[in-house]
């Protein structure tokens, strides 16, 4: 791509594309048309301008701090168990380096090239869940706990509900940007409207029902919990009637509470007495691992013990370097390392939204938002489970978490926002 | 355009956003406040104490020893047995099934607990290191323990149990002489911490300091990586020498303990022999109550060790009533019992202390040159404290008469007293009595020293109350104070503080400090306690006190019998319903307290029996033989001189000859003719003398008889001790005749009363004795006294 590194602000796509159905861009000021076969192919990496660099940094930086962590949370663990304390670490650098240059070479890529892969990923999810559901308890779907939300192949694993997330989020990007919600009075729309409306809801309506009643199935409380708030955000940011949300609220509480009732979600009501008294749960709830975040979380006080003086994880605190790692975070840096870690997220968050705002279309508006949101909760409720601020559930923390398959899919999805920010008219800095 | 951005969407986003940052980032914000900030303290400790692996290396307790080096109480080691189920993991799988049955029949065949819960132990615990199973094991116990590991290992090719028993040493307080100073000592708590007598009071000197290895442990007992392992060797504890004397506290305990049943004390009895010049108390005895029907079962002191807190302290009829009674009230009243038994009622109870404070009344007149020994009053019985009040009698309704203040003295008469203490005035004799020491606690180093006493100061000793006070009652002190008083009397006027440790010594046996003697201040002149001391000389010799008195060794004393009421009960009311002493009142505390020898004070000794039942009440008849049982032992013993005075050498006993080997005839004529009309008494037909009783050297009373055996038969006959108790002299004399044994008298010799009888005798009736022995028996007057 030598043409693009002599021409800083190349010319943006001309070719329709395939899905969006979208108007061309006029051919910018100067540009000849003989340029346009060369420009047809360099489209894939197109960009009518570069990529946001705040959140780019924002990215960087977090996994930088998060692969410190990682390895400061995971070493007495990694000796104890493999005798290797840069066991976990190496993993996860090794990750984080594929996922970096993933997210870079993604940002590149139009994303409305995804329309091309929403029945892809549709499948694959669908597949994948499934397998979780049909083959539990195999060594494809290993126990884990009690749960089943991993497929192993060899040595590599991976959760489905990561990729559903993902599929969920780009399938109602889709749907909601390919139709619109009427914002006439329900009493006002024609017989055309009204079936067209529902019809929009009845997509809406299969692809969550399917995808969350597949990881329900999975026994995956968290998982279903953050399906359900990106889908009832997206509709919201959507313009869905508030009226929908009424009617989908008492149906989502409805089915909660149908599946509270099923022997698969049993342990909810000790999670919560444990959540209510962590110090002296009710016979037989174990609320070791909450306890001892807390007591990681408050040993580190204002300024923490200093990086890598954390004690809580000598095998106190189960799997430091996995969802808990936040409370290492705290008893390391204490208050202010954690309130700059939370500010750097907010950060993250508010720009993420600015670049999908100003994005250029509805879809990339819609697929921005959703991913940001997704980063945005789960950052929310694992710090809230961390601190016993909500009862404990398996959420990872972005960017910190250990986990290689995880990381580099948030990292892809961070570069589909970059890619959106190329075509975004946010200021750049 | 429907693909733009609209403002709907900006406002709905907006929405979102807020409620994600205000709402979600706002609230884990304020828990992160929570609990870093505001609870980051609390949680921190509660961390570091679950991170730290803290080992206790206890220390040894210190040793107490009596002045002579005898031990009183003193540590040994014993064992805790632990159990580390955890260490299983350490194993091979196929062996761990062995080493369970190996842990479960070491334990149970060792420590007598049972396999199958042995078992459950490990199998419940299967991550703890640390399940007691067993505490204060003995050292055979534990060798038991370590001798089957070794055979284990012997029979299971090399298996070695022992990383899963864990064996750490601990130890445990024995009292060698059982049941003996028990209130003084006091004793430990299952933490080897001292929670009563000199065991709490000088815990911190006794219990050293526990040493520690403190390291940072991971979860599964890893050492961690950074520097946090400390050791902190363990300082045994200091050990005390006290001044206390085993064979005076002994002899103190013997004779209240017999004094305590003969009068039926309602309310235990307790005596306190203190060093009069230095303070250093060598006895303090409290015994318990007796209950006529049920013999005090004292707790059992197996092989000498003894478990204070083992219920058995309590005697059976207390543990009785105590099963008899609500269960919610069972463990307030074993608590109220022990709590009575533990008390050392020496320093915690205080009495008024009757015609014993006459001594200090006296003391204060002398002093101030109100009256000398001839100053002469009146004494018709009863006495007018103030124009208006009613007559305060004299425990000698009749009156004395005229008497001189030295009669008064030695007559205990009150009538003086009262008229000693008005004369005095309120600001005077209170200014005495804070200076003798009545206002504040003796600072003795024993726990429970009452902190607070009942008195009138200054400004509210009207006159009812400040004669009531001049004779002893209407203000309660400690027995410890009354005995710290009469000390400054005999030392010559100045006022010390009385202490039981003698010495601190380290753990290596080098002396970490002696005690001194604290002088607090000079309460009166020398010459002045001097005089006193004559007068209680004299009272002891033919006055009220004379069952004090002890031939040879110038005992100074007096007696007290004080009625048991409170303040609040104004003496002067109840004195004007019901005179003196009142019938309604049927408890009384009878004291007697004096030192010895009185030209030269060494020696200072108070009894008292609290409520005594078997009879008479008052303190020259109650408390005043077992005070004279207590110097006729001990003085001897301290190493006082005996002086006699004529009279007395008159009745001295005499010292038999030895004729063991003479002929009959020889001996008879040998014992014969020695002075002191002894006779000579022959059992057997023999020709010559195989043994005599009293042995050659050893003492006869005048006129008493030397038995002679003759045969090796007679040698086998016995006499049976008659009950001199309650007899007079004279039947006593004949009473032994009969019998063939010697008595000899002790107590009140010098009273030409006729209502001395025999108190106590030292060999039991009933007793089979051989013919000729020595049977001393303590005569006292039984009659009233102040």
């Amino acid at each position: 791509m030598p043409r693009q590194r002599t021409r800083p602000a190349p010319r943006p796509a001309q070719k329709r594309h395939p899905v969006s159905k979208r108007p061309a861009v006029p051919p910018a000021p100067g540009q000849k048309a003989g340029e346009g076969k060369l420009k047809s192919r360099l489209r894939l990496f197109s960009t009518r301008s570069g990529m946001d660099l705040t959140f780019f940094i924002l990215v960087l930086a977090l996994v930088a701090i998060g692969l410190v962590m990682v390895f400061s949370a995971s070493y007495a663990n990694a000796s104890y168990r493999f005798d290797n304390p840069y066991y976990f670490v190496a993993q996860q650098a090794r990750w984080a380096i594929i996922g970096v240059v993933l997210m870079i070479v993604i940002s590149f890529f139009d994303y409305h090239h995804l329309h091309r892969l929403v029945p892809l990923f549709a499948i694959v999810t669908l597949v994948t869940l499934g397998i979780t559901v049909v083959f539990k308890n195999t060594n494809l779907v290993p126990n884990n706990n009690g749960a089943y939300r991993w497929i192993q192949i060899g040595s590599f694993s991976f959760q489905p509900s990561e990729i559903a997330k993902f599929t969920l989020v780009l399938l109602l990007a889709q749907i909601l940007s390919a139709h619109v919600f009427s914002q006439k009075r329900r009493r006002d729309l024609t017989r055309n409207e009204k079936l067209e409306q529902r019809r929009l809801m009845l997509e809406v309506l299969v692809v969550v029902v399917a995808i969350c009643g597949l990881v329900v199935l999975e026994r995956h409380m968290s998982a279903t919990i953050i399906l359900l708030l990106l889908a009832v955000i997206m509709l919201f940011v959507a313009g869905a009637p508030l009226r929908w949300f009424a009617v989908g609220g008492a149906g989502i509480a409805g089915a909660l509470l149908l599946m509270l009732a099923t022997p698969l979600y049993s342990h909810v009501g000790g999670r919560i007495a444990g959540w209510l008294n962590p110090f002296n749960p009710p016979e037989g709830v174990d609320t070791w691992q909450t306890q001892q975040s807390l007591y990681a979380i408050g040993s580190g006080q204002l300024l923490g013990l200093g990086l890598g003086n954390s004690r809580q994880k000598y095998m106190y605190l189960p799997e430091p370097q996995n969802d808990f790692i936040f409370a290492i975070v705290c008893e390391e840096l204490g208050f202010i390392g954690a309130l700059i870690i939370i500010l750097m997220f907010g950060v993250l968050i508010w720009r993420g939204v600015m670049i999908s705002l100003r994005a250029k279309d509805r879809f990339g508006m819609l697929l921005g938002i959703g991913l940001t949101m997704q980063v945005g909760i789960q950052v929310v409720l694992n710090i809230a489970v961390v601190t016993n601020t909500i009862p404990n559930t398996g959420i990872s923390l972005p960017f910190f978490s250990a986990g290689g398959t995880s990381l580099v899919m948030l990292l892809a999805q961070m570069g589909i926002l970059l890619s959106i920010s190329r075509t975004s008219s946010i200021e750049k800095t | 355009m429907a693909n733009k951005t609209t403002s709907k969407v900006w406002r709905r986003t907006t929405i979102v956003l807020a409620v994600l940052l205000l709402l979600g980032f706002g609230s884990v914000l304020v828990s992160l406040v929570r609990l870093q900030l505001v609870d980051g303290e609390t949680l921190k400790s509660a961390a570091v104490s679950n991170q730290l692996n803290d080992t206790t290396i206890t220390a040894q307790r210190g040793t107490i020893y009596d002045v002579n080096g005898k031990v009183l109480a003193q540590s040994a080691t014993v064992w805790r047995v632990v159990l580390a189920p955890a260490q299983l993991k350490s194993y091979a799988e196929k062996n761990q099934e062995t080493v369970k049955d190996g842990v479960a029949t070491c334990l149970s065949q060792t420590l007598g607990l049972s396999y199958d819960d042995v078992r459950a132990t490990i199998d419940e615990n299967p991550n703890s290191y640390w399940q007691v199973m067993a505490t204060k094991v003995e050292t055979d116990i534990k060798d038991q323990i370590l001798a089957f590991e070794e055979s284990f290992q012997e029979a299971h090719e090399g298996l070695d149990i022992s990383s899963m028993i864990e064996l750490v040493a601990d130890y445990k307080r024995y009292y060698p002489y059982g049941d003996f100073a028990s209130q003084l000592l006091g004793f430990t708590n299952d933490d080897g911490t001292g929670v009563e007598g000199l065991e709490s009071y000088y815990n911190d000197e006794l219990s050293g300091v526990n040493g520690r290895i403190v390291s940072a442990k991971s979860a599964t007992q890893q050492d961690m990586p950074f520097e946090y392992q400390q050791e902190v060797p363990a300082q045994d504890g200091n050990s005390l020498v006290l001044t206390i004397d085993e064979v005076v506290q002994h002899t103190l305990e013997k004779y209240l303990e017999e004094g305590a049943e003969l009068n039926e004390a309602g309310n235990r009895a307790c005596a306190i022999m203190m060093n009069v010049n230095t303070g250093e108390i060598l006895g303090m005895a409290t015994k318990g109550n007796f209950d006529a029907d049920d013999p005090i079962a004292e707790s059992v002191a197996e092989e000498g060790s003894f478990d204070p807190n083992d219920p058995r302290a309590l005697t059976e009829s207390e543990q009785a009533r105590i099963d008899a009674l609500p269960e919610d009230e069972q463990a307030q009243a074993m608590s109220d019992a022990l709590q009575q038994k533990w008390r050392n009622k020496c320093v915690s109870d205080t009495y008024y202390p009757g015609s014993v404070f006459k001594m200090v009344t006296a003391s204060m007149g002398l002093e101030e040159g109100i009256v000398n020994d001839n100053t002469t009053f009146t004494c018709p019985g009863y006495y007018y404290p103030s124009k208006n009040a009613n007559p305060i009698h004299c425990w000698q309704t009749a009156g004395h008469g005229v008497e001189t203040f030295h009669d008064g003295l030695v007559n205990s008469c009150n009538v003086v007293f009262m008229q000693v203490g008005l004369s005095l005035g309120p600001q005077t004799f209170f200014k005495y009595f804070e200076s003798f020491g009545f206002t504040e606690p003796t600072g003795i180093d024993v726990s429970g020293e009452a902190q607070q006493t009942q008195y009138y100061d200054a400004t509210e000793l009207n006159p009812v109350e400040l004669a009531t006070e001049s004779f002893g009652q209407n203000f309660s002190i400690t027995p410890i104070q009354m005995l710290t008083a009469c000390a400054t009397i005999a030392n010559g006027g100045e006022l010390v503080q009385p202490h039981v440790v003698k010495q601190v010594l380290d753990p290596d046996g080098n002396v970490v400090r002696t005690a001194s003697t604290q002088t607090k201040r000079q309460v009166i002149s020398e010459a002045t306690a001097r005089d006193v001391a004559g007068l209680m000389e004299d009272d002891a010799k033919s006055g009220t006190a004379k069952n004090g008195y002890v031939a040879g060794y110038r005992i100074a004393g007096k007696t007290g019998t004080s009625e048991k009421i409170e303040k609040d009960n104004r003496y002067a009311n109840y004195m004007n319903e019901n005179g003196n002493p009142g019938a309604t009142h049927d408890y009384y505390i009878a004291s007697y307290c004096g030192f010895a020898p009185a030209d030269d004070p060494q020696y200072a000794l108070l009894v008292f029996v609290d409520e005594p039942n078997a009879g008479s009440y008052y303190g020259n008849a109650v408390a005043g033989p077992i005070f004279n049982k207590i110097m006729t032992d001990l003085l001897p013993y301290l190493g006082v001189e005996p002086v006699y005075t004529e009279e007395e050498q008159a009745q001295l006993d005499v010292q038999a000859e030895d004729v063991v080997g003479q002929s009959v005839a020889d001996a008879e004529n040998a014992i014969e003719s020695q002075t002191g009309d002894l006779t000579a008494v022959v059992y057997g037909d023999g020709d010559t003398v195989l043994s005599q009783l009293p042995a050659g050297g050893s003492n006869v009373p005048r006129g008493g008889q030397v038995v002679l055996f003759t045969t090796a038969e007679s040698q086998q006959e016995t006499t049976e001790v008659p009950n001199f108790i309650g007899q007079s002299v004279a039947n006593v004399e004949y009473l032994a005749a009969q019998a063939g044994v010697n008595v000899t008298f002790t107590g009140a010799t010098n009273s030409t009363s006729a209502s001395v009888v025999a108190s106590m005798q030292s060999a039991a009736a009933g007793t089979a004795v051989q013919p000729g022995t020595v049977i001393t028996v303590t005569i006292a007057e039984q009659g009233a006294s102040g």
